[in-house]
């Protein structure tokens, strides 16, 4: 009987992870309230479905085995799926790694490199908010603020959209934030001596750095938080 | 001096401020301040003041409202301000003769004092209102230019191009734009004026790409027509004005500061909305670099400035730039009624005695509120401009009598005004005479400023 | 032939659809059914295929799918479609050779083919690349612009003005873009060249404000220049976009219209970013009214197009538009590796040999990808314009085996490529001779390749 439950358990989370690699919100969300129903443990299917099967697809992006549109399909499964389970989880028990409030800067409308951002940020276990293109530095700041973000994550793809990374910055110190949230900066003409020169926390050359940085920079926190 | 590269360097390097504790922490505390520190106080009976101290104070009040709260530029949400000196020092070394138009049509344009002899520049048309059709533009701009002592053109607006709407930065709005501009120059052909000037440039574009678009000399514009960038209430900039003036100023177009307080809103009463709309032409100068100030102050309910509170701050201001700086300043009137009514001519002389006793040029007009289509004919300005050279060197205190007895024909109608006719109902399109009814109803409303003792020239 | 209008008219017209259901659920789709009926595979081995069914297979399926697909405009979330009979019918009437330039320096640039001896166009210079002062700017003008084999220049992007950093779609763009303008035509007056064209206008204008701004022809540019119309990934416009192509098509310009087809991306692998790039010629066409078709797939990872894969991807799509259209197309190279190293040369010899054997013709070189600032210098486009002429005549199998060579070379470094020096440090930009390393190096890897079997003529 025991062994019947849990090759039952096995087999939900076996296609749970199927469905997030190919994608596929519905059937995420099927197996998701079957799970629910055959007693499966929500904060199980996260971390036993969800979250593996988003490494996989980062994995596998990372090797172009699969590309952007899979990815962005199977993230947006992911979030389905964590977004019937959350609910049932006592909220100090959320396994996540933080939160990001991710953008393209005022005046660029340029966004898959933001997306793949927010996409392995996702994978990696962040809880992300993506807040789109041509975002004014307010905006990234005041949403920050509305969910508490740890990480503020601004992309900018052309030489003249790089001064809306330092706006960012200058905007948190105006409004005496600065030391609330991280910046990481990154995209097309953003080099790590930008990134230095106006003081931003972190940079990345590719999407996969920029979620290393950030995770580093998680970890960072958490050791000081703890001292 | 202030250079238009400091003004780009500023706005991003200003205090940072969001735009809800700019109009609420900084411009409306510091009106307030300012108002009470000079008395300054609206007089309902007298529309139109004769009091130099008053219009004195005001500048005065208006340079240091300017100087402590600045402009607000909403794309970097910084405030842009400089110092007091530097403010002073470039409205002094201002450029305070401008020519426009050519060949026949060309002529220098400065600044009026109040009672000032000389006859305002008439900038006569639509005031950008909007007509339906091309027939209609090529139409009214014919006529408009048939005005005898017509100085510039104030072009209509097109709303669509073969049939499909005109909407604000699409590429529809750069068709129309560069269409309306080709219309208006083949009308000032037509109606034997070529050298005339539009000064209203570009009225169908409000985007900065359609407006820099358009301009491009192809389409036919000239460095000898005028463009309006308008600025946003209030004190305020963003990207697309300053981009306007950025590209225009760079090959010396003449740009006209346009600006609009409203009689009710930020600006408060009267007394506020005519220190504010002071304050523009010191903005207009510093910030936008321009030849020329177009104002038209607009009360927040009615929607026109023919009405009495609007007519003082019309007056009061206009007093107060003219006095105190060497700026052309342009009132634009907007009038509730439409035409074919005996109200749209009384509102028209109204707030054009108003104006021209008070030291401005004029810029006429906005028939009913310039918000019905098609509602404004050749007639409004035609008379607008007979009336303006008729009012031309008479006394303020002879000014404020003609104005109260106009508003006392027509304010309590204000609210609800007649919209009158459409163009196509009350002129030939195809010559472009109006009705026989017009001319009668024209006629009579002129003997009666006659009979008020107004001298018409012609 | 469609006009803008229309094109406009459809932006406003077409079916609805969000920018993700448009992504996800047509063009993913619609691309996986278009390669599942055609057989077209990526060979590591055959960089440079010789089979010209596969080349055809592949236009037609790229036809086919833009038929299905369209192109998505952001602004109105519509999709602007054409049926088959009005591609072929774009395609057909497309201009099949184009004068640039004026006086001794004017060309014409026309269509080549597969394994062609027509000479390619040489459109060279900085690919758009970012510098930090005008100086470097012109001297980096003039150094281009003494390039005998150049047949039209790509000017780079100016950062700032009188040291205040350029914006994107603010007044400083305005001024960054006239001044690119006005400089680089006096560079390219200063060395002897005024007719010579500027193809790529205009490097420091990414909006369309900018842009058109400085259109005005005081600035210096003319019908005879290039203008260049983005494209947003993939298949995608904007009014921004589409205001460009308004305005240039009503002036008359000659557009050059850009596709930066991302492998790894929506496009997915190899296969599907062939299919998308070939693709792109129909969207450039008939969306943006191109006359010339600038082509830059990009790596998601290394953003440059010099990796295995990306070659394969512009000898396919190059193949399949030179043998079935007459359009004039250019193969738009970016290295990883910057100015002054052999890799960067090895990379652009890869590149160029493919594009031109494959039938195109070339636009070089974004060195170091383009994001480096003055990380530019003359002697690799002037590298890849004779190494261009060298590949004239060669056959695909020949070509392969040097470009796979080539490619051993440097695939190991693409992922921590070498980005050089800057041009002050590699050149005497009083002189603009370059350094001795720099010509050292240029000296052995051309020595490299005619031991490969290269001829060069220059």
């Amino acid at each position: 009987m025991k062994r019947s439950l849990l090759s039952q358990k096995k087999e939900i989370l076996d296609r749970l992870r199927a469905a997030v690699v190919a994608g596929d919100e519905n059937l995420v969300r099927e197996i998701v309230k079957e799970a629910i129903e055959k007693d499966v443990e929500p904060l199980e299917a996260i971390e036993s479905g969800l979250i593996p099967a988003i490494r996989e697809v980062g994995e596998k992006f990372e090797k172009m085995e699969l590309f952007l549109t899979d990815m962005m399909m199977a993230a947006e499964a992911m979030k389905a799926g964590m977004n019937l389970l959350l609910p049932k989880i006592p909220k100090e028990k959320i396994p996540r790694r933080g939160t990001v409030v991710a953008g393209t800067v005022k005046g660029d409308i340029h966004e898959i490199g933001k997306n793949v951002l927010a996409a392995l940020l996702v994978a990696g276990g962040f809880d992300v908010h993506d807040l789109g293109s041509d975002v004014p530095a307010s905006q990234f700041v005041k949403k920050a603020e509305e969910v508490g973000a740890d990480i503020i994550a601004a992309s900018a793809l052309m030489t003249t959209t790089l001064p809306g990374q330092k706006d960012i910055l200058d905007y948190l110190k105006a409004v005496a934030k600065r030391s609330e949230h991280l910046v990481l900066v990154g995209g097309g003409p953003t080099t790590a001596e930008w990134a230095e020169e106006i003081g931003a926390d972190g940079y990345g050359e590719t999407a996969m750095d920029g979620v290393k940085i950030a995770l580093r920079k998680m970890e960072e926190k958490a050791k000081m938080s703890a001292l | 001096m202030i250079t238009y590269l400091d003004v780009l360097k500023q706005i991003h390097l200003g205090p940072i401020c969001s735009e809800k504790d700019f109009d609420l922490k900084i411009f409306a505390p510091e009106l307030q301040k300012v108002l009470k520190e000079h008395e300054i106080r609206f007089d309902p009976r007298n529309p139109i003041s004769n009091d130099d101290g008053l219009a004195d104070d005001v500048w005065k009040a208006a340079m240091d409202f300017y100087c402590d709260v600045g402009t607000y530029c909403l794309d970097t949400e910084r405030i842009v301000k400089f110092d007091e000196n530097d403010i002073a020092l470039t409205l002094k070394t201002a450029p305070s003769e401008f020519t426009f138009g050519e060949g026949k049509q060309r002529k220098t344009l400065t600044q009026r004092k109040p009672e000032d002899r000389t006859p305002p520049w008439c900038f006569l048309g639509a005031g950008g209102a909007a007509v339906s059709s091309e027939e209609n533009l090529l139409s009214l701009v014919e006529g408009y230019a048939a005005i005898p002592v017509i100085d510039s053109l104030t072009s209509p607006a097109l709303t669509a191009v073969d049939g499909v709407r005109i909407a604000g930065g699409s590429p529809m709005e750069i068709y129309g734009a560069i269409r309306a501009v080709g219309l208006a120059r083949q009308a000032l052909l037509r109606g034997g004026k070529p050298g005339l000037p539009i000064m209203n440039c570009i009225s169908t574009a409000s985007s900065a790409i359609a407006t820099i678009a358009a301009s491009q000399p192809q389409f036919g514009l000239r460095p000898s027509d005028g463009w309006l960038c308008g600025t946003i209430a209030e004190m305020k900039v963003d990207y697309g004005v300053l981009s306007k003036g950025a590209y225009l100023l760079s090959w010396g177009a003449n740009v006209g500061s346009e600006t609009a307080p409203v009689l009710g809103g930020y600006a408060g009463g009267p007394e506020g909305t005519a220190l504010v709309n002071t304050a523009y032409s010191i903005l207009g100068t510093v910030i936008q670099k321009a030849s020329y100030q177009l104002s038209f102050p607009m009360h927040f309910r009615f929607g026109c400035n023919t009405d009495r509170n609007t007519i003082w701050t019309i007056s009061l201001s206009s007093q107060a730039i003219t006095r105190n700086s060497t700026l052309p300043l342009f009132m634009l009137g907007y009038l509730a009624s439409g035409p074919m009514t005996e109200m749209v001519l009384y509102e028209t002389a109204a707030w054009v005695i108003a104006a021209t006793a008070s030291g401005a040029h004029i810029e006429a007009e906005g028939v009913c509120k310039a918000t019905h289509i098609d509602h404004f004919t050749p007639i409004e300005p035609a008379f607008a401009a007979e009336v303006a050279y008729a009012a031309a060197g008479i006394k303020r205190s002879f000014a404020n009598e003609l104005v109260n007895t106009l508003l006392s024909k027509y304010e309590e109608k204000i609210k609800n005004p007649p919209v009158g006719m459409k163009y196509q109902e009350c002129c030939n399109l195809k010559t472009g005479k109006p009705s026989e009814d017009y001319i009668r109803l024209y006629s009579r409303v002129k003997r009666e400023l006659e009979d008020l003792g107004l001298q018409f020239k012609y | 032939m469609r006009s803008s209008l229309d094109v406009s008219k459809r932006a406003l017209t077409g079916q609805i659809c969000s920018e993700r259901d448009f992504d996800q659920k047509i063009f993913a789709l619609r691309l996986a059914e278009a390669l599942k009926k055609c057989d077209i595979r990526y060979d590591s081995e055959v960089l440079i295929p010789e089979d010209d069914g596969m080349a055809d297979d592949l236009f037609r399926a790229a036809m086919g799918f833009y038929a299905s697909v369209g192109t998505y405009c952001l602004d109105t979330e519509r999709i602007i479609r054409f049926d088959e009979s009005e591609i072929k019918e774009g395609l057909r009437v497309a201009p099949s050779e184009a004068v640039f330039g004026e006086g001794l320096d004017a060309g014409v640039f026309r269509p080549r083919r597969p394994e062609s001896k027509e000479f390619p166009w040489c459109f060279i210079g900085a690919g758009g690349a970012p510098v930090s002062s005008e100086e470097v700017f012109l001297s980096l003008m003039q150094g281009y612009g003494m390039i005998a084999l150049a047949d039209a220049i790509t000017t780079p992007e100016l950062t700032q003005i009188d040291g205040v950093p350029i914006r994107v779609n603010t007044p400083l763009e305005i001024y960054g873009a006239i001044r690119n303008a006005v400089l680089a035509r006096d560079a390219l007056r200063s060395i002897g060249r005024p007719g010579l064209p500027i193809m790529n206008a205009l490097a420091t204008a990414a909006s369309d404000t900018a842009l058109i701004a400085a259109l005005h022809p005081l600035y210096g540019l003319r019908p005879s220049d290039g203008y260049f119309v983005a494209t947003m990934a993939e298949l995608k416009t904007n009014f921004e976009l589409m205001n460009k192509a308004s305005v240039l098509t009503a002036l008359g310009a000659r557009i050059g219209t850009l596709a930066g087809c991302v492998m790894g991306g929506y496009c997915g692998g190899p296969e599907g970013t062939a299919l998308t790039v070939a693709a792109h010629h129909a969207h450039g066409t008939l969306v943006n009214q191109a006359t010339y078709h600038l082509n830059h797939p990009a790596h998601m990872r290394y953003v440059a197009n010099s990796s295995p894969e990306l070659l394969w991807i512009i000898s396919m799509y190059a193949q399949a538009i030179s043998r079935n259209t007459h359009l004039l197309s250019l193969s738009l190279n970016y290295t990883c590796a910057g100015p002054g190293t052999d890799m960067a040369l090895y990379e652009i010899a890869a590149q160029v040999i493919t594009a031109v054997v494959s039938g195109v013709s070339i636009e070089a070189v974004g060195l170091a990808k383009a994001v480096h600032i003055d990380h530019l210098s003359p002697i690799e486009p002037k590298f890849a314009a004779e190494v261009a002429h060298a590949a004239v005549g060669m056959k695909r199998t020949d070509a392969n085996e040097i470009v796979k060579n080539l490619v051993k070379r440097y695939v190991d470094t693409i992922a921590n490529p070498p980005i050089g020096k800057k041009y002050q440090a590699l050149f005497d930009m009083k002189t603009g001779r370059p350094s001795k390393e720099c010509l050292e190096s240029y000296g052995r890897v051309k020595k490299e390749l005619e031991d490969l079997g290269l001829t060069f003529e220059w």
